[in-house]
């Protein structure tokens, strides 16, 4: 699990090393990359709205 | 390296606060405290792109030069480098970011348009703009004044050329003053780049946008969304003066525009009437139907010697109270008094060899409007 969000951080980045990224490929669940992903990513806009509500208070 | 950088933030510095790059090249540093944060940035962001600039293409022609063919170099051969990757995506991020929270910033600021001290509404027109100071009943309508022989290069252009107005936006130092911005026609744009305000005026939308000046002077700007032939010919002028000397001009204002409201009662001369009659006419009508009434056809008919105007006055009051919907004549009921409503038609009525003799009356003009 802990990979995975690793993963996912890492493309959210937009930088991955070869070998995590093999090693993803060869072992890596998709849907888990998916839901991961999205959850993510909800808490991305969550964190991003946070910060613009404390800024504009 | 470490000289090259510090006389380059030397030369960054020297501009950023000298005012004499405002000289025509550069966005001028301005007369709010807005403007300034604006130009500050501007500096800011262009000195931070320079640098980059210099770096990368440094880099680049660096390597380009080093390492060409003619020196037989040997390319490196690798694949990835996580450690660059990371470098090149950190780098720019905290970059961004440190451009972002100071603009952002002052984006808020501009964005406030609360608590202000007075409520100036503008309204763009095909080709002049027209200002009330809500609450307060005075309003008037701005219009190039540069002669026409200059434009037409009969004269020599002077100092101002289209960036004159005959009455210009009169503003108070150091308050707050919130402007409510729409237009009649189509969209355009009231831009005055002293005052860093540069804002889309649009039909059915009110825009809003603040300016707190901090030195009194003449500031000029321009419309800046093409709209229509004279587009090039609707300049704005904002005269910003001291707090006291801006009440007694508000209080002159108000006291003028009480005295026209007693005048629609009264019985009005003809020659009182022609002579309002021409001012309203040169600053308002004349940009589409010409000084000289001769209009421009096809779309701006000719009202000198226009027989089916001149024979029914019912029809000529029609026009200019409600316009004609569709086309660039606009219905100015709202935008002038029963004086200046009734003074134009009279001028129009009796100017240019049309010698209808009528003289319409505010009072008739009043009633209509009721
Ligand atoms: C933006 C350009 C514009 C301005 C400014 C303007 N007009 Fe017009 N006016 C027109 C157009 C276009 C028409 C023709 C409308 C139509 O198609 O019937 C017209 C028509 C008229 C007519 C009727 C003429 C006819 O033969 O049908 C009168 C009278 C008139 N305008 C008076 C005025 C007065 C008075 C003013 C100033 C207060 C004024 N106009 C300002 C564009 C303008
Ligand atoms: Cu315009």
């Amino acid at each position: 699990m802990w990979k995975v969000v690793k993963s996912v951080l890492a493309a959210f980045f937009g930088v991955q090393n070869e070998r995590q990224r093999s090693e993803d490929f060869q072992h890596g669940n998709p849907g888990a990359f998916i839901a991961v992903g999205l959850v993510l990513a909800a808490v991305m806009v969550g964190l991003i709205a946070l910060v613009a509500i404390l800024a504009s208070r | 390296m470490r000289r090259k950088l510090a006389l380059m933030t030397g030369a960054g510095s020297l501009c950023g606060v000298t005012p004499a790059l405002a000289n025509g090249w550069n966005m001028p540093v301005g007369v709010t405290d807005v403007s300034r944060d604006i130009h500050s940035l501007h500096m800011t962001i262009f000195w931070i792109c320079v640098v980059i600039g210099v770096v990368v293409f440094g880099v680049m022609f660096y390597s380009l030069l080093r390492f060409r063919r003619s020196r037989h170099t040997d390319s490196a051969n690798f694949h990835e480098n996580t450690t660059v990757e990371i470098l090149w995506t950190t780098v720019p991020l905290l970059i961004l970011v440190g451009m972002a929270l100071p603009a952002t910033a002052t984006l808020r600021q501009m964005y406030d348009t609360s608590e202000a001290d007075l409520d100036v509404m503008i309204t763009g027109q095909q080709w002049r703009w027209r200002y009330e100071y809500l609450g307060e009943d005075v309003g008037f309508t701005s219009s190039l004044s540069t002669p026409r022989a200059q434009i037409t290069g009969e004269e020599e252009r002077q100092e101002h050329y289209l960036l004159e107005v005959d009455e210009p936006l009169v503003l108070p130092v150091g308050r707050k003053v919130r402007f409510l911005m729409t237009a009649d026609d189509v969209i355009h744009s009231w831009w005055v780049p002293e005052l860093a305000v540069k804002q889309d005026t649009i039909p059915g939308f009110v825009n809003e946008n603040w300016v707190r000046i901090n030195e009194p002077g003449i500031y000029r700007g321009q419309c800046a969304e093409l709209c229509g032939k004279d587009h090039a010919f609707m300049p704005i002028v904002v005269h910003a003066m001291e707090s006291d000397e801006f009440d007694t001009w508000l209080a002159d204002r108000k006291e003028a525009a009480a005295q026209e409201a007693l005048g629609v009662d009264r019985e009005w001369a003809l020659d009182e009437l022609m002579e309002r009659g021409e001012q309203v006419y040169n600053s308002v009508c004349a940009s589409c139907h010409q000084v000289d009434g001769s209009g421009s056809e096809p779309a701006f008919p000719a009202l000198a010697g226009n027989e089916q105007l001149l024979s029914d006055v019912e029809f000529h009051i029609d026009v200019v109270l409600n316009g004609v919907p569709g086309t660039p004549m606009a219905a100015y009921r709202n935008n002038m008094n029963p004086v200046e409503l009734a003074s134009v038609i009279t001028y129009e009525r009796n100017a240019w060899g049309n010698e209808t003799g009528d003289a319409v009356q505010p009072s008739e003009i009043q009633s209509r409007l009721e």
